[in-house]
């Protein structure tokens, strides 16, 4: 986490002066776009370098399933099952990657390149069923769309 | 001041108060579990909801207060809703209150059997959770009855400041837990969060499966622990449940130790030393007098007592500031003329006890050394040449200290090795046995009452003081 902190600094011009608080999410989300996830490690330099209790650290990160606490694939497929997506098939197209990749959600491939993972409603209702590779977004999902996309993905 | 008016009543409130708070003075009770009168508003579990004339509902615990509102607390529609809050707060909760420690005095229980009697209209499985987490050294967790009111969070980040409390996940696999970086087990002041935790999550390891709550009573005391006195209550089985047969030493022992809500002294908390009084009472007792370590009656070490004081010629006493106020006068009294008296500090700090902090706890861990040095002055305890006879009164005095040649009166409650080595050794009762008032430091006077009865015996100081001077006055 050190060499973040010149960045944090600059976070922390953007509050007033105690809302230390508020800058742990900002933070997490940095370190973990450049770590790939946040370790226990970077929890305690944390909550030292904003003089927050760990718990504080501690339930922002398991509140949102978007933080990472491992180590994840080259790609990561985050597959939306709320509502609209589940109405549209999204089990099904679930169902067909987990069985090309071998994996359930939640792990990883063991090669390290894919992780699968489950989320809920990304927006794209509209566009339903959808799923997130990494940072873009993949949408009226089908299984030949699947199989191209895997293709791609090597 | 605006006027509000509460279910018909016309109220002047002040202009920072919520409805709540206008409410509880007022009388009209709205049932609440997240908020706490010493705690922040986080309006969380939305069981106060009250009705405002035009506005609908909304949560009276962080609602403020405007002129001319019409606030009801118990229309129709808040009965129905209130119901249906109960519905979603126990919706995963386990209703095992046949096995749980607060039943009884649980809120939710309370206010099940007030306000719904209704069952789960739930058809979905329970969500299952953790059940005796390991909280802390002192307390257990129950996440399946938590309601999470965050009282317990609060407590830690806004009272004890230990900071050790917090939630994980989200929705209904949130659970409370602590962290490592601040142990709730060096938090001094942990085991108020299970006072304040309206239902029966956390619990006392000390207290668990103890007892039910309604086989005991609460008499009124002081805790002896620290100079801030604060007032608890001690609960101890009541005498229409005495135990006949199985372990008859729970009908004299001190079941638990709860606040004593007293906003002069200490609010509604204490410190966990006060929780453990039942270690400081409980120790083995002395309770025959003796003569230099022999058992005679209480007639015969009077005497030899009274004897040795008609005899002295310069008598020194150290006077205990465990004594009440009306020991330590009786004895001022009596006696203070007979003895040359000197406060002594019955305890001192223990290794790794907190010393001293800006909430409650104090450096002096003795209950009455206000009092004690009003009469007896702040002299710490000297022996002059020629001292022929030293009372002493209480424990926590090296003997190897008294002068070697004069003979010693003890007045002690607990057994000890010095008991034996007095000339004459009196056994006296301690707090729990009797009433009396301590003066704390900051000149506060608490009163407390017997919960037992003492042994035969075992004397009350007050009494052996006055049997001490009766012919000391007479022959001086
Ligand atoms: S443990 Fe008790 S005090 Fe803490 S959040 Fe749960 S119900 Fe509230
Ligand atoms: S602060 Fe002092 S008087 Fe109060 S409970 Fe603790 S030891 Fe007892
Ligand atoms: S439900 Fe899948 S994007 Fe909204
Ligand atoms: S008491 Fe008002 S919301 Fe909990």
């Amino acid at each position: 986490m050190k060499h973040l902190v010149p960045e944090f600094e600059k976070f922390r011009e953007r509050f007033p002066a105690g809302f230390e608080s508020s800058l742990v999410l900002p933070c997490l989300r940095r370190i973990q776009e450049d770590r790939g996830y946040v370790a226990n490690s970077d929890i305690e330099e944390l909550a030292v370098f904003l003089g927050v209790p760990q718990i504080q650290i501690e339930e922002v990160l398991s509140f949102y399933t978007q933080f990472r606490r491992k180590p994840i694939g080259r790609w990561h497929l985050q597959f939306c099952h709320n509502v609209s997506c589940s109405m549209n098939g999204a089990e099904n197209v679930l169902a067909h990657v987990e069985q090309k990749l071998g994996i359930k959600p939640g792990q990883t491939t063991p090669d390290g390149r894919y992780t699968l993972s489950t989320v809920e409603c990304l927006g794209s209702c509209g566009t339903a069923p959808m799923m997130m590779v990494n940072d873009g977004y993949h949408e009226n999902l089908t299984f030949t769309k699947l199989d191209e996309l895997l293709e791609g993905l090597k | 001041m605006p006027e509000i008016f509460i279910n018909g009543q016309a109220i002047e409130a002040r202009d920072d108060q919520t409805v709540m708070a206008v409410a509880r003075e007022h009388g009209h009770f709205i049932p609440y579990f997240c908020w706490h009168p010493q705690l922040s508003v986080v309006g969380n579990c939305r069981m106060c909801l009250v009705e405002v004339e035009g506005r609908g509902l909304d949560i009276a615990c962080n609602m403020p207060v405007a002129k001319g509102m019409k606030v009801f607390t118990n229309s129709e529609e808040v009965q129905a809703h209130r119901k249906a809050m109960l519905q979603f707060i126990t919706l995963n909760h386990p209703v095992d209150c046949g096995i749980c420690d607060k039943a009884g005095e649980c809120t939710l229980q309370d206010y099940h059997y007030q306000y719904s009697g209704q069952r789960s209209l739930s058809h979905d499985q329970k969500v299952r959770s953790t059940k005796f987490y390991n909280l802390s050294n002192r307390i257990l967790l129950d996440n399946e009855r938590c309601i999470l009111c965050l009282r317990c969070t609060r407590f830690t980040h806004e009272v004890s400041k230990s900071m050790a409390l917090g939630v994980e996940r989200r929705g209904d696999t949130s659970n409370i837990r602590p962290v490592e970086d601040r142990p709730l087990s060096e938090d001094p002041y942990s085991d108020n969060i299970i006072d304040i935790c309206p239902v029966g999550a956390l619990l006392s390891r000390q207290f668990l499966h103890k007892s039910r709550v309604w086989f005991l009573q609460p008499t009124p005391s002081v805790c002896p622990g620290c100079a801030r006195g604060c007032t608890v209550q001690l609960w101890h089985r009541k005498p229409e449940w005495k135990l006949k047969a199985l372990d008859q030493r729970q009908n004299e022992s001190i079941a638990r130790v709860t606040p004593l809500d007293n906003p002069a002294v200490n609010g509604p908390w204490i410190c966990n030393k006060g929780r453990d009084l039942a270690q400081v009472f409980e120790r083995v007792r002395a309770d025959e007098p003796m003569l230099k370590g022999r058992p005679v009656t209480v007639p015969a070490a009077l005497d030899e007592a009274r004897r040795l004081i008609g005899a002295a010629r310069h008598a020194v006493a150290l006077v205990s500031n465990w004594g009440s106020n009306e020991e330590l006068e009786t004895f001022k009294d009596k006696l203070g003329e007979v003895f040359h008296c000197f406060v002594k500090e019955d305890w001192q700090p223990q290794p790794g006890e907190r010393l001293e902090d800006d909430l409650l706890i104090r450096a002096d861990k003795n209950p009455n050394t206000t009092r004690a040095r009003e009469l007896f002055g702040h002299a710490e305890p000297g022996f002059k040449d020629g001292t022929d006879l030293v009372l002493v009164w209480g424990e926590g005095f090296d003997f190897a200290r008294l002068p070697s040649r004069a003979r010693i009166i003890f007045l002690n409650s607990y057994l000890q090795p010095e008991n034996g080595h007095a000339d004459v050794f009196l056994p006296v009762s301690i707090q729990t046995e009797r009433h009396g008032h301590y003066t704390n430091f900051q000149g506060t006077v608490s009163a407390f009452e017997p919960c037992f009865e003492p042994k035969p015996g075992v004397l009350h100081a007050e009494d052996l003081i006055r049997a001490l001077a009766a012919p000391a006055r007479g022959h001086p």
